[in-house]
């Protein structure tokens, strides 16, 4: 019984809070604490969760399931394995550092309204307890119904909260951000009903123990979930609606869209389209196909970018990228990178637009033809961006590099009924776009964190002579690039709530063992005969 | 013993947070830190190493590893021979360059992210040599790449330090794909990522001719990147602008030398592929002879050093590619004792003048005594002047390659006359270009002080701790030569075949009559520059790079950009009628939030109702 109130708790304790903070939301500091403590609740909850459960998927160490509407076949069905958990543990720790943050960093309102922090909060913590829900949701309409409640308050967060000195382009970023990812939801919801024509159960377990997709039904099915989620996720060229949803965004509306809210997709990719699809249909590999077409054309449209939120937005198409190639191998290495991948991709771009936001917060601008040489007006906030950049390029020994190195084997040992020699060019494609990852990062860390005016060092005579020593060069005063205001370096609570994220960005670098073995094992037992 | 291993690849990590940490809360803290650590790292080096030296059985031991699907990515470390004459090396140069930088980075106000990322290096490098799993292999490689990196670009107000820094990284992680490819295929193949395993069932037996062709050509790439060989050899010279001491480390005992040490610790691979040591034979005798022309001509003493080690590096390789591990191992452990010498001391001139054309130089015999006797040495080692180390290495890998031209039967012999024509000729130009380089600093009259640097001090002898390890390392430079007359005391008993004294005798021989010819021109031409300062367009390879990859990845990405922009957010806006439709419905709905949800959920449903219809 104990599962069940841990299971159940984990959706109701944020929402719970969510429902205080608005009720505390006249007074708006003791909101936001309240908020605050209702994300480290979480936090514990899912820790206290991750400890108790127990068992394989299905078990009963591990769900709970109760008849919610009987005449619908739909089932309040909740339950963790090693491929949600990882994923809830990122989520929690995701909202305490975005709450932590809106104690002082509160997103200014356009036209001079109050603050309405408080709403703010309240509305992160629904979306908490959605995103929550839908990581723990076995019946694919109570998946789609979270996904739902996730969604919908992030249009309000864009609307209301995002770039206030531009108004039309926010509210064409939120309503295009809903447009597409409910549309998607719609259309995914359809293939849950297919499904359902087909193996008579919304129970995903029930459908990947017993369902056998086969016929022009089930590929349709498959093929309306894959695009659904393929907007949230989202693949090339689903793309479009991201790099405005995420670059308006006010900067912890960015953290949870890109930390958590990807990761809906990415997930729904492993748990809900997995055992609805067959990796004999040409539907796989085509998937496989766009999903290596985004890493590159990513990276490319990186490379070309003139403002850095945008660019940090486009860098995760490319990171979603390969997640989705991991999960289009079909096989436990596949998943395992699919997990590790989107865990790390949580704490490594949501730590860059926390960055941003200190950028944007301190320059006034996010403009990269702008911002210059912040190594020398703030230098410890440059060296968290460059631990960043390295993390997300891929550097081995930080997060980032296992999910798409293990991504990049996968698509080598995909599953035998897949075509070996496709899969072997897009690993290998797939890698390059990895050296277009990191030349499009260093040129960001040479433009806006050392470039600048400098004196010209070359001697006439001689192109080869370097000339050294030259250490106290002073960069263009901050003056220069920021009118009047003083620059201040990392303050506290930026690093109280940096340094979650940078931290275990370096365990999970240096023991990859810790997600692996866990993802591997639920894998096995949930998908059953692949790989 | 095995946990010591451990310990002594976490020392320097520790040691580097320690560094930040402290930061710029006092000297004693920041220095004390970065020296007392490395100076533990050396100590624990060499109670590892020492053991394993000569006759000793190697120690291998798993700590960790994940249970998963596929084989095993574990935390292993494997010490022999060769791990711990790489501890050592690797240590020692470490350790003396952060002695050496207490004095040559005084000041700097970026001392300790420097100092950190010294400790950071050499615990990448630790992990390089010391690791049995390939993951770990790689993340060390790889990390010696961000830090070399961070280390160019430390000037970072200067261009060539930035453009420099960016090109190194991205040449050799492109070719890092190499090891991440091979790595993939040698798991698949063996079902295991633990390379004592994989090396010892290939040298087992059991592999065709070429079997594995395509891992030991993927390991080769990564190679030719790391050590920057011919076509990607252009990284190195450009990565000078980083302080000195950096150059020393990077030359001589991590970064480039990892790229020797790989072909070494998966030698059985290599033997059992001559498809893939033909290919590093070539590349290494185009490599030597290419860099040695370029060193003989740049007008820039850190370039000289730079070209020079691309040069020695190619021995090395040459000695590989013939099948003499012992020659080519020994050969890096020289080139590391003479090269840290000459980068350090070169790093002395440097401090002394402020610049490192070796045009503003010249006449510093007197002024900078120190420097003088000990870089002496170093140049003369590097040209393999009897009986300093770099005579009696050079002369092994020499006699290597002769040997494999007459009766090897290893790789094609054609292959081996190349190496062997390619390496006798390098060794009468390193000659020259060291002799030239050694008369220009130290002989040829001071040029009058130009103009615009009138407030340069009269050059000044360095500090103590930049002398100190100058003079402690013309010790292994001096008597290294004993290793390769008792090969026996580092990889333990065997037939070595290591000298070849007629073969010595006339690289003497050649060795004098070229210093004699430099000598003499130098004379004709006035005790100036002894031919022609001429300077080499920049490599030829880099207008292909950039011609051939960087200006159409640009272009590609102006297009993606204007495609994300204009087409395809055609599309999205020209889905048009939905988007207006809908936005005049929330216009509609007045200005209720709740009611667009309303509208949301009703659409929703809708579609829940088709749906229904059609499944039903």
């Amino acid at each position: 019984m104990m599962i069940d109130l841990l299971l159940n708790g984990l959706v109701s304790v944020p929402a719970g809070f969510a429902l205080l903070t608005w009720l505390a939301s006249g007074r708006e500091r003791l909101a936001v604490v309240t908020a605050v403590l209702g994300a480290f609740a979480t936090f514990a909850w899912s820790l206290w969760l991750a400890a108790a459960y127990d068992g394989p998927l299905g078990g009963s160490g591990s769900t709970i399931d109760v008849v919610w509407l009987e005449s619908l076949d739909i089932h309040w069905k909740l339950g963790v394995d090693g491929i949600s958990v990882p994923l809830v543990l990122m989520t929690t720790l995701v909202f305490v550092t975005a709450l932590l943050s809106l104690v002082r960093y509160a997103p200014a309102v356009a036209e001079g309204g109050p603050s309405r922090t408080a709403s703010l909060a309240a509305l992160l913590l629904v979306i908490e307890a959605g995103v929550l829900g839908s990581f723990l949701a076995l019946d694919m309409v109570l998946f789609f119904a979270f996904f739902e409640v996730a969604l919908i308050p992030m249009w309000f967060v864009i609307n209301t909260w995002g770039d206030p000195a531009d108004g039309p382009a926010r509210r064409r970023a939120a309503t295009r951000f809903l447009l597409f990812t409910v549309t998607g939801s719609a259309v995914m919801l359809v293939g849950f009903l297919l499904v359902w024509g087909g193996a008579d159960t919304f129970d995903i377990t029930q459908v990947a123990a017993t369902y056998t997709p086969s016929g022009a039904t089930a590929l349709a099915a498959s093929l309306l979930v894959g695009i659904g989620l393929a907007v949230k996720t989202p693949l090339w060229p689903l793309h479009i609606w991201l790099p405005d949803a995420h670059s308006k965004a006010p900067t912890v509306g960015s953290v949870i869209l890109a930390a958590v809210l990807l990761k809906l997709g990415t997930y729904g990719f492993l748990r809900f389209w997995m055992p609805i699809t067959s990796p004999e249909w040409l539907l796989v590999p085509v998937v496989a196909a766009l999903a290596v077409v985004g890493i590159v054309y990513a990276a490319l449209a990186c490379l070309a970018q003139t403002d850095l939120k945008r660019l940090i937005a486009y860098s995760s198409v490319g990171h979603m990228g390969f997640v989705v190639l991991g999960a289009a191998t079909f096989t436990v290495g596949g998943v395992q990178a699919a997990v590790f991948a989107s865990v790390a991709h949580g704490l490594i771009t949501g730590l860059l637009f926390f960055l941003a936001g200190a950028i944007k917060d301190r320059y006034g601008t996010s403009d990269l033809a702008r911002l210059k040489v912040l190594y020398g007006t703030v230098p410890r906030l440059g060296g968290v961006f460059v631990f960043a950049a390295m993390a997300s390029l891929g550097l081995p020994g930080l997060a980032g590099f296992w999910g798409e190195m293990l991504a990049i084997r996968a698509a080598v040992e995909q599953a035998a009924v897949l075509p070996e020699d496709t899969y072997r060019w897009l690993a290998f494609i797939a890698a390059l776009g990895v050296i277009l990852t990191s030349a499009y990062f260093l040129a960001l860390v040479r433009g806006m964190l050392q470039g600048g005016p400098m004196t010209p060092v070359t001697a006439a005579t001689e192109v080869d002579a370097t000339v050294e020593l030259v250490a106290d060069a002073v960069p263009a005063g901050p003056g220069a690039v920021a009118g009047e205001r003083a620059m201040v370096d990392v303050r506290g609570l930026e690093w109280a709530t940096w340094a979650p994220l940078l931290l275990l960005t370096l365990v999970l670098g240096v023991a990859p063992g810790l997600l692996l073995t866990p993802v591997a094992d639920a894998a096995v037992s949930f998908l059953g005969g692949i790989g | 013993m095995s946990w010591v291993v451990l310990l002594l690849v976490a020392l320097p990590f520790t040691s580097a947070a320690l560094s930040l940490y402290l930061g710029h809360r006092g000297e004693l803290a920041e220095r004390g830190v970065a020296v007392g650590a490395s100076g533990l790292g050396l100590a624990l080096a060499a109670a590892v190493a020492f053991p394993h030296l000569g006759d000793a059985e190697p120690l291998g031991r798993v700590f960790a590893s994940t249970s998963a699907a596929g084989p095993p990515i574990e935390l292993s470390v494997y010490v022999d021979q060769l791990t711990a004459v790489m501890l050592l090396l690797a240590h020692t140069v470490a350790f003396l360059v952060q002695v050496y930088s207490l004095g040559y980075m005084a000041g700097d106000r970026r001392y300790p992210s420097y100092a950190a990322l010294i400790s950071i290096f050499t615990g990448a490098m630790t992990l390089v040599v010391v690791a049995d799993d390939m993951w770990a292999l790689l993340i060390g490689w790889e990390l010696m790449g961000a830090c070399s990196y961070f280390l160019i670009s430390h000037h970072w107000e200067l261009r060539e330090a930035r453009a420099g820094a960016v090109k190194a990284f991205l040449m050799t992680r492109t070719a890092d794909l190499g090891l991440l490819f091979a790595i993939i295929v040698l798991g698949m193949r063996f079902d295991t990522y633990r390379i004592s395993t994989i090396m010892g069932e290939i040298a087992a037996g059991g592999f065709g001719r070429d079997e594995l062709w395509l891992p030991a050509l993927l390991i080769t790439a990564a190679v030719i990147g790391k050590s920057a060989q011919f076509p990607l050899h252009t990284w190195l010279p450009d990565a000078m602008p980083g302080p000195t001491p950096i150059s020393a480390l990077i030359h001589a005992a991590t970064m480039v030398a990892a790229g020797v040490f790989l072909v070494a610790r998966t030698f059985p691979l290599y033997l059992s592929a001559p498809a893939a040591l033909t290919t590093l034979g070539l590349v290494a005798a185009l490599t030597m002879l290419v860099s040695a022309v370029y060193a003989l001509f740049t007008q820039d003493l850190k370039r000289v050093l730079a070209w020079s080690t691309v040069s020695q590096l190619a021995y090395m390789f040459a000695a590989l590619a013939v099948g003499a591990y012992a020659a080519g191992v020994l050969h890096l452990l020289a080139h590391g004792a003479f090269k840290a010498l000459l980068f350090l001391a070169a790093g002395s001139v440097v401090h002394a003048v402020g610049t490192t054309s070796m045009s503003a130089m010249g006449g510093l015999r007197d002024k900078l005594p120190d420097t003088f006797i000990t870089m002496t040495i170093g140049f003369g080692a590097l040209a393999g002047v009897v009986p300093l180390v770099g005579f009696f290495t050079k002369d092994a890998v020499i006699g290597a390659t002769w040997e494999a031209a007459l009766h090897g039967r290893l790789i094609w012999p054609w292959v081996a006359w190349v190496l062997f024509g390619s390496a006798v000729l390098t060794a009468v130009l390193t000659v020259a270009y060291s002799l030239r380089a050694w008369l220009l600093v130290f002989f040829t009259p001071a040029a009058a002080p130009a103009t615009f640097d009138t407030e340069v001090p009269e050059p000044h002898e360095a500090p103590l701790s930049m002398k100190v390890p100058l003079y402690l390392l013309t010790v292994p430079t001096v008597l290294g030569g004993l290793l390769v007359a008792y090969p026996e005391l580092v990889f333990g008993p065997g037939e070595y075949d290591l000298t070849h004294p007629w073969l010595a005798a006339v690289m003497t021989l050649l060795v004098a009559l070229t210093a004699a010819l430099v000598a003499w021109q130098w004379q004709r031409s006035g005790g100036r520059d002894p031919w022609h300062p001429f300077v080499l367009p920049h490599p030829a390879v880099d207008r292909i790079y950039d011609v051939g990859v960087v200006r159409p990845v640009e272009w590609l990405a102006r297009m993606v950009r204007a495609g994300d922009r204009d087409v395809i957010d055609g599309y999205a806006d020209g889905a048009g009628i939905a988007t207006r439709g809908i936005g005049w419905l929330f216009r509609r709905a007045q200005t209720g939030n709740v009611q667009t949800y309303l509208m949301v959920v009703v659409v929703g449903a809708c579609a829940v109702a088709v749906a229904a219809g059609v499944a039903g």
